[in-house]
Protein backbone atom coordinates (compact mmCIF):
# COMPACT_ATOMS: atom_id res chain seq x y z
CA UNK A 1 0.00 0.00 0.00
CA UNK A 2 2.68 2.43 1.09
CA UNK A 3 4.94 1.20 -1.69
CA UNK A 4 2.15 1.65 -4.23
CA UNK A 5 1.46 5.16 -2.97
CA UNK A 6 5.15 6.02 -3.14
CA UNK A 7 5.34 4.64 -6.67
CA UNK A 8 2.30 6.70 -7.70
CA UNK A 9 3.85 9.83 -6.23
CA UNK A 10 7.10 9.08 -8.04
CA UNK A 11 5.24 8.63 -11.34
CA UNK A 12 3.31 11.84 -10.69
CA UNK A 13 6.54 13.68 -9.98
CA UNK A 14 8.31 12.44 -13.08
CA UNK A 15 5.26 13.30 -15.18
CA UNK A 16 5.19 16.79 -13.70
CA UNK A 17 8.89 17.20 -14.44
CA UNK A 18 8.32 16.11 -18.02
CA UNK A 19 5.36 18.52 -18.30
CA UNK A 20 7.48 21.33 -16.88
CA UNK A 21 10.21 20.61 -19.37
CA UNK A 22 7.70 20.58 -22.21
CA UNK A 23 6.28 23.88 -20.91
CA UNK A 24 9.72 25.53 -20.89
CA UNK A 25 10.50 24.23 -24.39
CA UNK A 26 7.13 25.53 -25.59
CA UNK A 27 7.77 28.96 -24.05
CA UNK A 28 11.35 29.20 -25.40
CA UNK A 29 10.06 28.29 -28.87
CA UNK A 30 7.39 30.98 -28.93
CA UNK A 31 9.72 33.57 -27.39
CA UNK A 32 12.11 32.87 -30.29
CA UNK A 33 9.31 33.04 -32.84
CA UNK A 34 8.15 36.45 -31.55
CA UNK A 35 11.72 37.76 -31.66
CA UNK A 36 12.69 36.57 -35.14
CA UNK A 37 9.36 37.67 -36.61
CA UNK A 38 9.99 41.26 -35.56
CA UNK A 39 12.44 42.52 -38.19
CA UNK A 40 13.50 45.58 -36.19
CA UNK A 41 14.46 43.81 -33.00
CA UNK A 42 16.26 41.05 -34.89
CA UNK A 43 18.31 43.41 -37.09
CA UNK A 44 19.19 46.06 -34.50
CA UNK A 45 20.23 43.53 -31.89
CA UNK A 46 22.88 42.13 -34.22
CA UNK A 47 23.85 45.08 -36.39
CA UNK A 48 24.92 47.47 -33.63
CA UNK A 49 27.76 45.43 -32.07
CA UNK A 50 29.02 44.25 -35.47
CA UNK A 51 29.09 47.82 -36.75
CA UNK A 52 30.89 48.95 -33.62
CA UNK A 53 33.68 46.40 -33.96
CA UNK A 54 33.95 47.11 -37.69
CA UNK A 55 34.39 50.84 -36.99
CA UNK A 56 36.92 50.18 -34.22
CA UNK A 57 38.75 47.89 -36.61
CA UNK A 58 38.84 50.59 -39.28
CA UNK A 59 40.12 53.16 -36.76
CA UNK A 60 42.58 51.08 -34.75
CA UNK A 61 43.11 47.98 -36.91
CA UNK A 62 46.74 48.87 -37.49
CA UNK A 63 47.52 49.72 -33.83
CA UNK A 64 49.61 46.84 -32.57
CA UNK A 65 50.20 45.73 -28.99
CA UNK A 66 50.60 48.77 -26.75
CA UNK A 67 50.72 49.57 -23.04
CA UNK A 68 47.72 51.90 -23.59
CA UNK A 69 45.58 48.83 -24.29
CA UNK A 70 47.17 46.88 -21.41
CA UNK A 71 49.67 45.08 -23.59
CA UNK A 72 47.06 44.02 -26.13
CA UNK A 73 46.40 45.23 -29.66
CA UNK A 74 43.44 47.60 -30.00
CA UNK A 75 41.22 44.98 -31.58
CA UNK A 76 42.23 42.35 -29.04
CA UNK A 77 41.02 44.83 -26.45
CA UNK A 78 37.77 45.72 -28.21
CA UNK A 79 36.54 42.26 -29.26
CA UNK A 80 35.88 41.14 -25.66
CA UNK A 81 34.65 44.54 -24.39
CA UNK A 82 32.26 45.00 -27.31
CA UNK A 83 31.27 41.36 -26.86
CA UNK A 84 30.42 42.23 -23.25
CA UNK A 85 28.54 45.30 -24.47
CA UNK A 86 26.43 43.20 -26.82
CA UNK A 87 25.55 40.82 -23.96
CA UNK A 88 24.58 43.83 -21.85
CA UNK A 89 22.38 45.09 -24.66
CA UNK A 90 20.66 41.80 -25.37
CA UNK A 91 20.18 40.87 -21.71
CA UNK A 92 20.00 43.94 -19.50
CA UNK A 93 18.87 46.49 -22.08
CA UNK A 94 16.45 44.27 -23.93
CA UNK A 95 14.73 42.89 -20.83
CA UNK A 96 14.44 46.24 -19.02
CA UNK A 97 12.73 47.80 -22.04
CA UNK A 98 10.72 44.81 -23.30
CA UNK A 99 9.31 43.84 -19.91
CA UNK A 100 8.28 47.41 -19.07
CA UNK A 101 6.58 47.66 -22.47
CA UNK A 102 4.89 44.28 -22.13
CA UNK A 103 3.63 45.18 -18.69
CA UNK A 104 2.24 48.50 -19.86
CA UNK A 105 0.52 46.86 -22.85
CA UNK A 106 -1.16 44.33 -20.54
CA UNK A 107 0.69 41.38 -22.09
CA UNK A 108 2.24 40.36 -18.76
CA UNK A 109 -1.13 40.47 -17.05
CA UNK A 110 -2.53 38.22 -19.74
CA UNK A 111 0.33 35.74 -19.25
CA UNK A 112 -0.21 35.85 -15.49
CA UNK A 113 -3.85 34.83 -16.00
CA UNK A 114 -2.74 31.53 -17.56
CA UNK A 115 -1.34 28.57 -15.60
CA UNK A 116 2.17 29.24 -16.99
CA UNK A 117 4.36 29.47 -13.86
CA UNK A 118 6.49 32.61 -13.46
CA UNK A 119 9.71 30.58 -13.44
CA UNK A 120 8.86 29.04 -16.80
CA UNK A 121 8.19 32.46 -18.28
CA UNK A 122 11.53 33.81 -17.06
CA UNK A 123 13.40 30.68 -18.09
CA UNK A 124 12.04 31.25 -21.59
CA UNK A 125 13.33 34.81 -21.55
CA UNK A 126 16.74 33.82 -20.14
CA UNK A 127 17.21 31.09 -22.76
CA UNK A 128 16.29 33.61 -25.42
CA UNK A 129 18.79 36.20 -24.11
CA UNK A 130 21.60 33.64 -23.86
CA UNK A 131 20.96 32.54 -27.43
CA UNK A 132 21.02 36.10 -28.73
CA UNK A 133 24.23 36.76 -26.74
CA UNK A 134 25.90 33.69 -28.24
CA UNK A 135 25.03 34.81 -31.77
CA UNK A 136 26.27 38.34 -31.00
CA UNK A 137 29.61 37.07 -29.62
CA UNK A 138 30.07 34.74 -32.59
CA UNK A 139 29.49 37.63 -35.02
CA UNK A 140 31.92 39.87 -33.14
CA UNK A 141 34.61 37.18 -33.03
CA UNK A 142 34.13 36.65 -36.76
CA UNK A 143 34.49 40.37 -37.53
CA UNK A 144 37.54 40.53 -35.23
CA UNK A 145 39.08 37.64 -37.16
CA UNK A 146 38.73 39.68 -40.35
CA UNK A 147 40.95 42.30 -38.69
CA UNK A 148 43.46 39.64 -37.69
CA UNK A 149 42.43 38.99 -34.08
CA UNK A 150 43.18 35.30 -33.44
CA UNK A 151 40.33 32.99 -32.35
CA UNK A 152 40.20 32.54 -28.58
CA UNK A 153 41.41 29.25 -27.17
CA UNK A 154 39.55 28.84 -23.86
CA UNK A 155 36.03 28.15 -25.10
CA UNK A 156 34.83 26.53 -21.87
CA UNK A 157 35.89 29.56 -19.84
CA UNK A 158 34.13 31.80 -22.36
CA UNK A 159 30.97 29.67 -22.18
CA UNK A 160 30.91 29.76 -18.36
CA UNK A 161 31.54 33.52 -18.32
CA UNK A 162 28.93 34.12 -20.99
CA UNK A 163 26.15 32.15 -19.31
CA UNK A 164 26.89 33.62 -15.88
CA UNK A 165 27.13 37.13 -17.32
CA UNK A 166 23.94 36.74 -19.33
CA UNK A 167 22.05 35.42 -16.30
CA UNK A 168 23.34 38.24 -14.07
CA UNK A 169 22.53 40.98 -16.53
CA UNK A 170 19.12 39.43 -17.21
CA UNK A 171 18.42 39.57 -13.47
CA UNK A 172 19.54 43.21 -13.38
CA UNK A 173 17.36 43.97 -16.43
CA UNK A 174 14.30 42.46 -14.77
CA UNK A 175 15.16 44.39 -11.60
CA UNK A 176 15.22 47.69 -13.52
CA UNK A 177 11.94 46.79 -15.26
CA UNK A 178 10.48 46.09 -11.81
CA UNK A 179 11.53 49.44 -10.42
CA UNK A 180 10.43 51.50 -13.45
CA UNK A 181 6.67 51.85 -13.71
CA UNK A 182 6.51 53.79 -16.96
CA UNK A 183 7.38 52.04 -20.23
CA UNK A 184 8.21 55.32 -22.01
CA UNK A 185 10.87 56.05 -19.39
CA UNK A 186 12.37 52.55 -19.52
CA UNK A 187 14.88 53.01 -22.38
CA UNK A 188 16.11 56.33 -20.95
CA UNK A 189 16.50 55.01 -17.41
CA UNK A 190 18.19 51.83 -18.59
CA UNK A 191 20.70 53.84 -20.67
CA UNK A 192 21.22 56.47 -17.99
CA UNK A 193 22.40 53.81 -15.58
CA UNK A 194 24.42 51.95 -18.18
CA UNK A 195 26.28 54.65 -20.08
CA UNK A 196 28.53 56.07 -17.30
CA UNK A 197 29.09 52.55 -16.07
CA UNK A 198 30.30 51.45 -19.51
CA UNK A 199 32.61 54.44 -19.67
CA UNK A 200 34.35 53.99 -16.33
CA UNK A 201 34.54 50.23 -16.93
CA UNK A 202 36.74 50.73 -20.00
CA UNK A 203 34.27 49.47 -22.57
CA UNK A 204 34.93 52.35 -24.98
CA UNK A 205 38.44 53.41 -23.90
CA UNK A 206 40.98 51.92 -21.50
CA UNK A 207 40.88 53.70 -18.14
CA UNK A 208 44.20 54.49 -16.50
CA UNK A 209 42.92 55.89 -13.22
CA UNK A 210 43.57 53.53 -10.31
CA UNK A 211 40.69 55.03 -8.34
CA UNK A 212 38.15 54.62 -11.16
CA UNK A 213 39.36 51.12 -11.80
CA UNK A 214 38.98 50.19 -8.14
CA UNK A 215 35.45 51.62 -8.03
CA UNK A 216 34.34 50.04 -11.31
CA UNK A 217 35.92 46.75 -10.23
CA UNK A 218 33.14 46.41 -7.67
CA UNK A 219 30.38 47.33 -10.16
CA UNK A 220 29.02 44.75 -12.60
CA UNK A 221 30.46 45.82 -15.98
CA UNK A 222 34.24 45.80 -15.46
CA UNK A 223 34.32 42.32 -13.90
CA UNK A 224 32.49 41.02 -16.95
CA UNK A 225 34.87 42.84 -19.33
CA UNK A 226 37.87 41.42 -17.47
CA UNK A 227 36.40 37.92 -17.24
CA UNK A 228 35.89 37.90 -21.01
CA UNK A 229 39.22 39.55 -21.89
CA UNK A 230 41.18 36.80 -20.08
CA UNK A 231 40.04 33.81 -22.13
CA UNK A 232 39.60 35.91 -25.28
CA UNK A 233 42.97 37.67 -25.43
CA UNK A 234 45.27 36.58 -22.61
CA UNK A 235 44.87 32.78 -22.91
CA UNK A 236 43.79 32.45 -19.31
CA UNK A 237 40.91 30.37 -17.95
CA UNK A 238 37.78 31.43 -16.09
CA UNK A 239 38.46 34.38 -13.79
CA UNK A 240 36.58 33.22 -10.67
CA UNK A 241 37.17 36.39 -8.65
CA UNK A 242 35.55 38.58 -11.33
CA UNK A 243 32.80 36.02 -11.86
CA UNK A 244 32.04 36.08 -8.13
CA UNK A 245 31.54 39.88 -8.22
CA UNK A 246 29.31 39.48 -11.29
CA UNK A 247 27.27 36.70 -9.66
CA UNK A 248 26.82 38.83 -6.54
CA UNK A 249 25.31 41.61 -8.68
CA UNK A 250 23.13 39.04 -10.41
CA UNK A 251 21.96 37.90 -6.99
CA UNK A 252 21.11 41.47 -5.96
CA UNK A 253 19.21 41.91 -9.24
CA UNK A 254 17.32 38.67 -8.68
CA UNK A 255 16.29 39.67 -5.16
CA UNK A 256 15.01 43.07 -6.32
CA UNK A 257 13.25 41.40 -9.28
CA UNK A 258 11.54 38.77 -7.13
CA UNK A 259 10.44 41.30 -4.53
CA UNK A 260 9.34 44.10 -6.80
CA UNK A 261 8.28 42.54 -10.11
CA UNK A 262 4.71 43.39 -11.12
CA UNK A 263 2.62 41.77 -13.85
CA UNK A 264 -0.11 44.33 -13.67
CA UNK A 265 0.07 47.79 -15.25
CA UNK A 266 -1.57 49.28 -12.18
CA UNK A 267 0.32 49.47 -8.93
CA UNK A 268 -1.32 47.93 -5.86
CA UNK B 1 -25.64 23.13 -7.30
CA UNK B 2 -22.48 24.60 -5.70
CA UNK B 3 -21.59 28.25 -6.08
CA UNK B 4 -18.85 29.14 -8.56
CA UNK B 5 -18.22 32.46 -6.82
CA UNK B 6 -18.85 33.55 -3.26
CA UNK B 7 -17.96 37.07 -2.23
CA UNK B 8 -18.85 38.69 1.10
CA UNK B 9 -17.83 41.87 2.86
CA UNK B 10 -15.04 42.55 0.35
CA UNK B 11 -12.93 45.62 1.13
CA UNK B 12 -9.94 47.19 -0.61
CA UNK B 13 -8.27 50.60 -0.25
CA UNK B 14 -5.57 52.27 -2.29
CA UNK B 15 -3.89 54.58 0.18
CA UNK B 16 -6.67 56.74 1.60
CA UNK B 17 -9.10 55.88 -1.22
CA UNK B 18 -11.59 53.12 -0.51
CA UNK B 19 -12.17 51.51 -3.90
CA UNK B 20 -14.25 48.66 -2.49
CA UNK B 21 -16.16 49.24 0.77
CA UNK B 22 -18.54 46.32 1.04
CA UNK B 23 -19.16 44.06 -1.92
CA UNK B 24 -20.84 40.70 -1.63
CA UNK B 25 -22.63 38.44 -4.11
CA UNK B 26 -22.73 34.84 -5.24
CA UNK B 27 -22.71 33.27 -8.68
CA UNK B 28 -24.10 29.76 -9.02
CA UNK B 29 -22.45 27.26 -11.33
CA UNK B 30 -23.66 27.68 -14.89
CA UNK B 31 -25.07 31.14 -14.27
CA UNK B 32 -24.34 34.39 -16.14
CA UNK B 33 -24.10 37.33 -13.76
CA UNK B 34 -23.48 40.92 -14.88
CA UNK B 35 -21.62 43.29 -12.60
CA UNK B 36 -22.90 46.79 -13.39
CA UNK B 37 -21.72 50.13 -12.10
CA UNK B 38 -20.25 53.46 -13.14
CA UNK B 39 -16.52 53.90 -13.71
CA UNK B 40 -14.75 53.95 -10.38
CA UNK B 41 -17.50 52.00 -8.61
CA UNK B 42 -15.11 49.17 -7.75
CA UNK B 43 -15.96 46.65 -10.47
CA UNK B 44 -12.45 46.28 -11.84
CA UNK B 45 -10.89 46.07 -8.38
CA UNK B 46 -13.40 43.37 -7.43
CA UNK B 47 -12.65 41.41 -10.59
CA UNK B 48 -8.90 41.74 -10.01
CA UNK B 49 -9.25 40.44 -6.46
CA UNK B 50 -11.22 37.42 -7.74
CA UNK B 51 -8.68 36.86 -10.54
CA UNK B 52 -5.85 36.85 -7.99
CA UNK B 53 -4.14 40.01 -9.28
CA UNK B 54 -4.84 41.96 -6.11
CA UNK B 55 -5.03 41.19 -2.43
CA UNK B 56 -8.12 42.14 -0.41
CA UNK B 57 -8.01 44.11 2.81
CA UNK B 58 -10.95 42.23 4.31
CA UNK B 59 -13.83 39.95 3.42
CA UNK B 60 -14.41 36.53 1.93
CA UNK B 61 -13.69 35.48 -1.66
CA UNK B 62 -14.11 31.90 -2.90
CA UNK B 63 -13.60 31.11 -6.56
CA UNK B 64 -14.52 27.53 -7.57
CA UNK B 65 -14.05 26.68 -3.90
CA UNK B 66 -10.54 28.16 -3.77
CA UNK B 67 -9.19 31.33 -2.21
CA UNK B 68 -7.81 33.55 -5.01
CA UNK B 69 -5.26 35.07 -2.59
CA UNK B 70 -3.78 31.64 -1.79
CA UNK B 71 -0.63 31.35 -3.85
CA UNK B 72 -0.41 27.57 -3.46
CA UNK B 73 -3.64 27.03 -5.40
CA UNK B 74 -3.10 29.88 -7.89
CA UNK B 75 -1.96 27.64 -10.75
CA UNK B 76 -4.87 25.25 -10.20
CA UNK B 77 -7.30 28.16 -10.26
CA UNK B 78 -5.80 29.55 -13.48
CA UNK B 79 -6.24 26.14 -15.11
CA UNK B 80 -9.96 26.42 -14.44
CA UNK B 81 -10.69 30.09 -15.11
CA UNK B 82 -10.54 32.18 -18.28
CA UNK B 83 -10.08 35.89 -18.57
CA UNK B 84 -11.01 38.39 -21.27
CA UNK B 85 -9.71 41.83 -20.37
CA UNK B 86 -10.59 45.26 -21.73
CA UNK B 87 -7.23 46.00 -23.33
CA UNK B 88 -6.14 44.25 -26.46
CA UNK B 89 -2.81 42.72 -25.47
CA UNK B 90 -1.43 40.41 -28.11
CA UNK B 91 2.01 40.13 -29.72
CA UNK B 92 1.80 41.81 -33.13
CA UNK B 93 4.11 39.57 -35.14
CA UNK B 94 2.58 36.16 -34.45
CA UNK B 95 -0.25 34.75 -36.55
CA UNK B 96 -3.73 34.11 -35.17
CA UNK B 97 -3.10 30.38 -34.99
CA UNK B 98 0.31 30.77 -33.33
CA UNK B 99 -1.06 33.17 -30.73
CA UNK B 100 -3.81 30.73 -29.74
CA UNK B 101 -1.52 27.67 -29.92
CA UNK B 102 0.97 29.37 -27.61
CA UNK B 103 -1.70 29.88 -24.95
CA UNK B 104 -3.05 26.36 -25.51
CA UNK B 105 0.38 25.00 -24.50
CA UNK B 106 0.03 26.58 -21.05
CA UNK B 107 -2.99 24.47 -20.08
CA UNK B 108 -3.31 20.88 -18.93
CA UNK B 109 -6.38 20.12 -21.05
CA UNK B 110 -6.98 22.91 -23.57
CA UNK B 111 -9.69 23.08 -26.19
CA UNK B 112 -8.56 22.33 -29.74
CA UNK B 113 -7.06 25.38 -31.41
CA UNK B 114 -9.12 24.91 -34.59
CA UNK B 115 -12.34 24.60 -32.56
CA UNK B 116 -11.69 27.86 -30.73
CA UNK B 117 -10.87 29.65 -33.99
CA UNK B 118 -14.26 28.53 -35.34
CA UNK B 119 -16.04 29.36 -32.09
CA UNK B 120 -14.95 33.02 -32.09
CA UNK B 121 -15.45 33.45 -35.83
CA UNK B 122 -11.82 33.81 -36.93
CA UNK B 123 -11.92 30.92 -39.40
CA UNK B 124 -10.04 31.83 -42.57
CA UNK B 125 -7.76 34.27 -40.72
CA UNK B 126 -5.52 31.62 -39.07
CA UNK B 127 -2.40 32.66 -40.97
CA UNK B 128 -2.88 36.40 -40.66
CA UNK B 129 -0.39 38.35 -38.53
CA UNK B 130 -2.06 39.79 -35.47
CA UNK B 131 -0.99 43.34 -36.34
CA UNK B 132 -3.01 43.22 -39.59
CA UNK B 133 -6.28 42.37 -37.79
CA UNK B 134 -9.01 44.95 -37.26
CA UNK B 135 -9.90 46.07 -33.73
CA UNK B 136 -12.95 43.80 -33.63
CA UNK B 137 -10.92 40.82 -34.87
CA UNK B 138 -8.31 41.43 -32.16
CA UNK B 139 -11.06 41.42 -29.55
CA UNK B 140 -12.21 38.06 -30.90
CA UNK B 141 -8.66 36.80 -30.62
CA UNK B 142 -8.67 38.00 -27.02
CA UNK B 143 -11.87 36.05 -26.46
CA UNK B 144 -10.23 32.99 -28.02
CA UNK B 145 -7.36 33.28 -25.50
CA UNK B 146 -9.90 33.39 -22.67
CA UNK B 147 -11.59 30.23 -23.95
CA UNK B 148 -8.63 28.10 -25.01
CA UNK B 149 -8.13 26.60 -21.54
CA UNK B 150 -11.74 25.32 -21.53
CA UNK B 151 -12.53 27.25 -18.32
CA UNK B 152 -15.30 26.40 -15.87
CA UNK B 153 -15.54 30.09 -15.01
CA UNK B 154 -15.03 32.92 -17.48
CA UNK B 155 -14.56 36.61 -16.64
CA UNK B 156 -15.63 38.93 -19.43
CA UNK B 157 -14.64 42.56 -18.83
CA UNK B 158 -16.76 44.69 -21.20
CA UNK B 159 -16.52 42.05 -23.93
CA UNK B 160 -18.35 43.87 -26.73
CA UNK B 161 -17.07 47.44 -26.30
CA UNK B 162 -16.17 48.67 -29.78
CA UNK B 163 -18.05 45.91 -31.62
CA UNK B 164 -20.35 46.77 -34.49
CA UNK B 165 -23.98 45.65 -33.98
CA UNK B 166 -23.58 42.44 -36.00
CA UNK B 167 -20.38 41.45 -34.17
CA UNK B 168 -22.11 42.20 -30.87
CA UNK B 169 -24.98 39.84 -31.76
CA UNK B 170 -22.43 37.15 -32.69
CA UNK B 171 -20.65 37.62 -29.37
CA UNK B 172 -23.94 37.33 -27.52
CA UNK B 173 -24.75 34.10 -29.38
CA UNK B 174 -21.32 32.78 -28.39
CA UNK B 175 -21.87 33.65 -24.72
CA UNK B 176 -25.22 31.82 -24.78
CA UNK B 177 -23.52 28.84 -26.42
CA UNK B 178 -20.94 28.78 -23.63
CA UNK B 179 -23.64 28.91 -21.00
CA UNK B 180 -25.46 26.05 -22.69
CA UNK B 181 -22.19 24.08 -22.40
CA UNK B 182 -22.15 24.81 -18.65
CA UNK B 183 -19.65 27.65 -18.39
CA UNK B 184 -20.20 30.10 -15.54
CA UNK B 185 -19.71 33.71 -16.61
CA UNK B 186 -19.11 36.89 -14.65
CA UNK B 187 -19.56 39.83 -16.97
CA UNK B 188 -19.02 43.56 -16.61
CA UNK B 189 -20.63 45.94 -19.05
CA UNK B 190 -21.88 49.48 -19.48
CA UNK B 191 -24.37 48.29 -22.06
CA UNK B 192 -27.73 47.75 -20.36
CA UNK B 193 -29.13 46.03 -23.43
CA UNK B 194 -26.29 43.54 -23.13
CA UNK B 195 -26.99 42.90 -19.45
CA UNK B 196 -30.68 42.48 -20.24
CA UNK B 197 -29.94 40.11 -23.12
CA UNK B 198 -27.35 37.89 -21.42
CA UNK B 199 -27.49 38.00 -17.66
CA UNK B 200 -29.51 35.68 -15.44
CA UNK B 201 -28.90 38.15 -12.64
CA UNK B 202 -27.33 41.59 -12.34
CA UNK B 203 -25.42 43.03 -9.39
CA UNK B 204 -25.28 46.83 -9.32
CA UNK B 205 -22.35 48.43 -7.51
CA UNK B 206 -21.87 52.11 -6.76
CA UNK B 207 -19.18 53.81 -4.68
CA UNK B 208 -17.66 50.46 -3.70
CA UNK B 209 -20.80 48.74 -2.43
CA UNK B 210 -23.62 46.61 -3.84
CA UNK B 211 -26.77 48.75 -4.16
CA UNK B 212 -29.09 46.26 -5.85
CA UNK B 213 -29.18 42.72 -7.08
CA UNK B 214 -31.71 40.69 -8.98
CA UNK B 215 -33.01 39.41 -12.32
CA UNK B 216 -32.69 42.08 -15.01
CA UNK B 217 -36.47 42.36 -15.40
CA UNK B 218 -37.07 42.60 -11.65
CA UNK B 219 -34.19 44.82 -10.64
CA UNK B 220 -35.09 47.61 -8.21
CA UNK B 221 -38.76 46.56 -8.25
CA UNK B 222 -38.85 47.28 -11.96
CA UNK B 223 -41.67 44.79 -12.60
CA UNK B 224 -43.83 46.37 -9.87
CA UNK B 225 -43.44 49.93 -11.11
CA UNK B 226 -46.14 52.01 -12.73
CA UNK B 227 -46.54 51.81 -16.48
CA UNK B 228 -46.01 55.06 -18.36
CA UNK B 229 -48.40 55.99 -21.19
CA UNK B 230 -47.06 58.97 -23.15
CA UNK B 231 -48.63 60.91 -26.03
CA UNK B 232 -49.04 64.41 -27.50
CA UNK B 233 -52.10 66.38 -26.56
CA UNK B 234 -54.32 66.90 -29.66
CA UNK B 235 -54.52 70.49 -30.88
CA UNK B 236 -57.32 72.50 -29.33
CA UNK B 237 -57.57 70.54 -26.07
CA UNK B 238 -56.33 71.39 -22.59
CA UNK B 239 -54.81 68.83 -20.18
CA UNK B 240 -57.87 69.22 -17.99
CA UNK B 241 -60.02 67.82 -20.85
CA UNK B 242 -58.29 64.42 -20.55
CA UNK B 243 -60.15 61.65 -18.69
CA UNK B 244 -57.02 60.89 -16.57
CA UNK B 245 -54.44 63.01 -14.78
CA UNK B 246 -51.43 63.59 -17.00
CA UNK B 247 -48.10 65.31 -16.39
CA UNK B 248 -46.08 67.13 -18.98
CA UNK B 249 -42.57 65.72 -19.46
CA UNK B 250 -40.07 65.85 -22.34
CA UNK B 251 -42.56 67.34 -24.83
CA UNK B 252 -45.29 64.80 -24.16
CA UNK B 253 -48.03 64.17 -21.62
CA UNK B 254 -47.48 61.15 -19.40
CA UNK B 255 -50.05 59.10 -17.51
CA UNK B 256 -48.63 56.77 -14.85
CA UNK B 257 -50.85 53.83 -13.95
CA UNK B 258 -50.89 50.37 -12.43
CA UNK B 259 -53.80 49.27 -14.67
CA UNK B 260 -52.53 50.06 -18.16
CA UNK B 261 -55.27 48.18 -20.07
CA UNK B 262 -58.05 50.23 -18.45
CA UNK B 263 -56.16 53.55 -18.75
CA UNK B 264 -55.28 52.97 -22.39
CA UNK B 265 -58.90 52.15 -23.17
CA UNK B 266 -60.14 55.35 -21.53
CA UNK B 267 -57.57 57.50 -23.33
CA UNK B 268 -58.08 56.05 -26.81
CA UNK B 269 -61.90 56.08 -26.41
CA UNK B 270 -61.68 59.76 -25.45
CA UNK B 271 -59.68 60.52 -28.61
CA UNK B 272 -61.86 58.44 -30.92
CA UNK B 273 -65.08 60.12 -29.65
CA UNK B 274 -63.55 63.47 -30.55
CA UNK B 275 -62.38 62.29 -33.96
CA UNK B 276 -58.73 62.96 -33.14
CA UNK B 277 -55.57 60.93 -32.51
CA UNK B 278 -52.96 60.62 -29.73
CA UNK B 279 -49.82 61.27 -31.73
CA UNK B 280 -46.55 59.64 -30.59
CA UNK B 281 -48.38 57.18 -28.32
CA UNK B 282 -46.06 54.82 -26.36
CA UNK B 283 -46.55 52.44 -23.46
CA UNK B 284 -43.52 51.37 -21.46
CA UNK B 285 -42.09 50.40 -18.10
CA UNK B 286 -38.88 51.97 -16.82
CA UNK B 287 -35.99 50.36 -18.71
CA UNK B 288 -33.08 48.61 -17.02
CA UNK B 289 -31.13 51.73 -17.84
CA UNK B 290 -33.65 53.98 -16.03
CA UNK B 291 -33.45 51.77 -12.95
CA UNK B 292 -29.66 51.59 -13.18
CA UNK B 293 -29.29 55.36 -13.43
CA UNK B 294 -31.63 55.89 -10.48
CA UNK B 295 -29.64 53.37 -8.40
CA UNK B 296 -26.20 54.71 -9.25
CA UNK B 297 -26.62 58.49 -9.42
CA UNK B 298 -26.65 60.50 -6.17
CA UNK B 299 -23.76 58.34 -5.03
CA UNK B 300 -20.87 60.64 -5.74
CA UNK B 301 -17.62 58.78 -5.95
CA UNK B 302 -14.49 59.89 -4.18
CA UNK B 303 -12.97 56.73 -5.61
CA UNK B 304 -9.86 56.09 -7.71
CA UNK B 305 -10.10 56.18 -11.51
CA UNK B 306 -10.72 52.74 -13.01
CA UNK B 307 -7.41 52.48 -14.78
CA UNK B 308 -4.61 54.85 -14.06
CA UNK B 309 -1.45 53.56 -15.58
CA UNK B 310 1.41 55.15 -13.74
Amino acid sequence: MTTAATATTAIGRSRRQRDDLRLVAHQVGYEQLSFWRNPQSAIFTFIFPVLFVAIMGALFGSVGKSSYFGGLSALQYYVPTIGALSVLGSCYGQLAVALAARRQAGILKRIRATPLPAWAYFTGLLAHCVLVSVIDIALIVAVGRLYGVPFPSHWLAIAITLVLGAASFCALGVAVASVISNAEAAPAVAQLVLFPLLFISGTYLPIHSALLNRVSGWLPVRPFNEALTGPFARHTGADWRQLAVLAAWGGVGAIVAIRRFRWDPRSD
Amino acid sequence: MPNALEVAGLRKSYGSVQAVRDIGFTVRSGEIVALLGPNGAGKTTTLEILEGFRTRDAGVARVLGLDPADRSSARELRERTGLVLQDIAVEPYLTVRETIARSAGYYRAPRRVADVIDLVGLAGLERRKVRTLSGGQKRRLDLALGLIGDPELLYLDEPTTGFDPAARRDAWALVRELRAAGTTILLTTHDMEEAQALADRVVVVAAGAVVAEGRPDELGGRNAELVRIAFMLPRGYAPSDLPLTAEFADGRFVVQTNSPTQALHELTAWAMQRGTVLAGLTVDRPSLEDVYLRLTTDRALPSAPERSIR
